[in-house]
């Protein structure tokens, strides 16, 4: 009997060993890339550390300069907000245009690529091309305004304090319709149709159908969507470095570009981890208030 | 009451379609149209048609700048991540299948892994990838793509929608672990497979920000921050600049074409998760 | 592997795609290899047709935003002239006659460097007489 219990033990044991083996390797980049950096973020937030001399205890000195002492940070995040605060806009035009896909349209897969084939480009691509579209002398927008008469002379999109960050704004909204668009027809194909046919009978008006079906059972895509919107202001670091580098004077600083300028040009990298450590709480913040105006647990919703 | 799919009622509808897709084009069109004219692209008013149209742009691109390199980097850079990323997510997927103490833990671990955003962690990865000695080099470049969590969990959905019964019966037959993998599992899960290549290929082929960090070197810059980098170094008043764009933006549309089904749907899975 | 699995296998989008490809690059290098010993050859006429002999025919390579002169050859007794080895892609011609008379300034773009071409004919004025 003893023999039968340790050939049974070495095959746990080897399983086990098989299931170490088979994971190590993503773990390993997981925590390299992922979960250390996390923590050495917030150590390095906390210390003055440059790459020549020895780290320092200094405690919240660099989230005091950051909170009081620089413009540059308040400018960088109320611009972050901004750009968040436009994503509802595109994630309702998405919708429109996803309600409009879904029916059973004649050609809606070729409508359905040519939204989304601007989502998998190169976004540095993408910032030139729409650089060039707000260009004062070939670009598209001018050309339009001046043609019709709405303007005289040629307006400088990308140089205006006023205009510039609605302009890159714009430009990631064409970049990420597509997304939203791809994200929202899912959530609605997966809308039991016996809904609307039972709805249909009762005789419920087409805008009730819409506000009381469909928009509940939509709640898990459109909170992924505010999730992605939420990182896409990190992710648009591309669009502002092509399009403005955050100018004109800091008018289009998102707080990644602050990042990178603080920690790669300045070469503060304990300044710029306090910043990240910053933005990274800001992400959970907006995430958590996201989940409770969607009703909690992710959006998903109890079985009625 | 199903309405037929070419009746008059549609009308209105692909009428707004018919104006998105035209304003959603129009971007691609006016780049197209400034890389193929042969005038001043910046003289006033600017046509709608290319002016001269001729392909020489795209020549002088080619000999201008050092595409082939460019286009080198770029590729070997993605091509690693895609075969990291295959042998890496395969085997964590395998993994996730099993039944071991602690496997609730690392799945809660992976999940969570999934919320930090890459632009989170930039300061430390930089300093991570210095400290391994991979800065400026093709691998250190590739390094964050070698695994990534969606593709993780795809394989494991796919391993675990293969019927028991095979995988049993390959065991009696007394084949070794890595051998049931690529000889059963993954032959059943080739949608799996292209939905991870073509990610980690959009994910690898576009990155610009890692590369930026990472790249120290004139010879070993990507794709995109040629692309950066001729924007800064040229001003020119021929359309050399957006053909560059254009010659950048083929292989990644042509990729996509091909291979869209299983894009849409890596990128969904997350979204039907949870 | 039997004939329909292998015609199956090349049909499929993954394959044929990357294959078409490749077959489009390999067919157009072995072009440029055959056709890239840097021959820039045509000749030189005046307006009513005849040719121009003797005239020198001076070759301009570009130098970042402007030109500068980099070959000349000369026109043989049939108005041909011929230029050898050359190894760039842009450039411009000029026709000179020793009396005086020169045709316009000629774009020449080629689609690879050292392209063999044959340029359409310089036109120079016709000669009083």
């Amino acid at each position: 009997m003893t023999s039968k219990t340790t050939w049974f033990q070495r095959k746990r044991t080897r399983e086990l060993a098989l299931v170490v083996c088979f994971l190590l390797p993503s773990l390993a980049i997981f925590f390299l890339y992922r979960i250390l950096p996390l923590g050495w973020n917030a150590w390095l937030s906390v210390h003055a550390w440059s790459p020549l001399k020895a780290a320092q205890f200094i405690g919240l000195e660099h989230y005091e300069e950051m909170l009081l002492d620089d413009d540059v940070f308040w400018q960088a995040l109320a611009n972050t907000l901004i750009f968040i605060a436009c994503s509802p806009l595109a994630i309702a035009a998405a919708l429109g245009i996803a309600l409009l896909v879904n029916s059973d349209l004649r050609g809606a897969a070729v409508y359905r690529t040519i939204v989304f084939l601007s989502y998998p480009l190169m976004t540095v691509a993408v910032g030139i091309i729409w650089r060039w579209l707000y260009d004062e002398r070939g670009g598209f927008f001018n050309y339009v305004l001046r043609s019709t008469g709405v303007i005289d002379q040629p307006m400088k999109f990308l140089q205006s304090f006023d205009w510039a960050l609605p302009c890159v704004i714009l430009a990631d909204f064409w970049q990420v319709l597509g997304f939203y668009m791809i994200i929202l027809l899912t959530g609605l194909q997966s809308i039991p149709q016996h809904l609307y046919e039972a709805a249909r009978v009762d005789g419920v008006p087409a805008r009730a159908r819409f506000f009381r079906i469909t928009l509940p059972l939509l709640k898990p895509s459109i909170f992924l969507c505010i999730v992605v919107g939420i990182l896409n202001s990190f992710t648009s670091f591309d669009l502002v470095y092509v399009m403005t580098n955050g100018g004109p004077g800091h008018a289009t600083e998102l707080l990644i570009t602050y990042i990178y300028k603080a920690g790669f040009g300045q070469t503060r990298f304990d300044y710029a981890a306090a910043l990240t450590v910053v933005q990274f709480l800001l992400l959970v913040v907006l995430t958590v208030i996201a989940n409770k105006l969607s009703g909690g647990n992710a959006g998903s919703l109890e079985r009625q | 009451m199903r309405r037929a799919p070419g009746s008059p009622r549609h009308w209105p509808r692909h009428a707004i379609m018919i104006a998105v897709s035209f304003l959603m084009l129009i971007p691609f069109y006016w780049v197209i149209k400034t890389s193929l004219t042969g005038e001043n692209i910046y003289a006033w008013p600017p046509r709608i048609l290319p002016v001269d149209p001729h392909l020489f742009n795209y020549v002088d691109v080619w000999y201008l700048i050092p595409f082939g390199r460019y286009l080198l980097n770029s590729t070997i850079v993605t091509a690693m991540a895609i075969a990291g990323s295959l042998l890496f997510n395969v085997a964590a997927g395998y993994a996730l299948t099993k039944h071991f103490p602690g496997r609730r833990w690392i799945v809660v671990l992976l999940l969570s892994c999934m919320l930090i955003p890459f632009q989170a962690t930039i300061i430390p990865a930089y300093l991570i990838t210095s400290w391994l000695g991979v800065l400026d080099t093709w691998l250190g470049v590739a390094l964050p793509l070698l695994s990534t969590i969606i593709c993780i969990f795809i394989f494991k959905a796919s391993f675990e929608a293969v019927p028991p019964s095979l995988i049993d019966a390959a065991r009696v037959d007394g084949l070794s672990e890595w051998r049931i993998v690529t000889r059963i599992l993954l032959p059943l899960s080739k949608s799996a497979i292209a939905t991870n290549v073509i990610l980690t290929f959009i994910w690898s082929w576009n990155s610009f920000l890692w590369p930026l960090i990472t790249i120290r070197s004139p010879e070993m810059q990507t794709l995109p921050l040629g692309l950066a980098r001729f924007l800064s170094v040229m001003e020119d008043t021929t359309g050399a600049l957006f053909a560059f764009v254009v010659l950048v933006l083929i292989p990644g549309l042509a990729i996509f074409l091909m291979a869209q089904k299983e894009f849409i749907r890596g990128l969904t899975s997350g979204a039907t998760k949870g | 592997m039997s004939r329909a699995t292998i015609r199956r296998a090349l049909g499929h989008r993954f394959v044929a795609v990357p294959l078409a490809l490749i077959v489009v690059v390999v067919a157009w290098n072995v072009y440029i290899a055959f056709n890239d010993h840097g021959i820039i050859e045509g000749e030189v006429t005046d307006r009513t047709g005849a040719p121009v002999i003797g005239a020198t025919v001076v070759f301009f390579e570009r130098n970042f935003i402007y030109y500068e002169e980099k070959q000349r050859a000369v026109t043989d007794a049939k108005g041909h002239y011929r230029f050898s080895d050359m190894k760039t892609h842009i450039g411009q011609l000029e026709a000179r006659t020793d009396d005086g008379r020169k045709s316009a300034r000629r774009q020449l773009r080629l689609w690879f460097r050292s392209q063999d071409t044959e340029v359409a004919p310089l036109v120079v004025e016709t000669p009083r007489s």
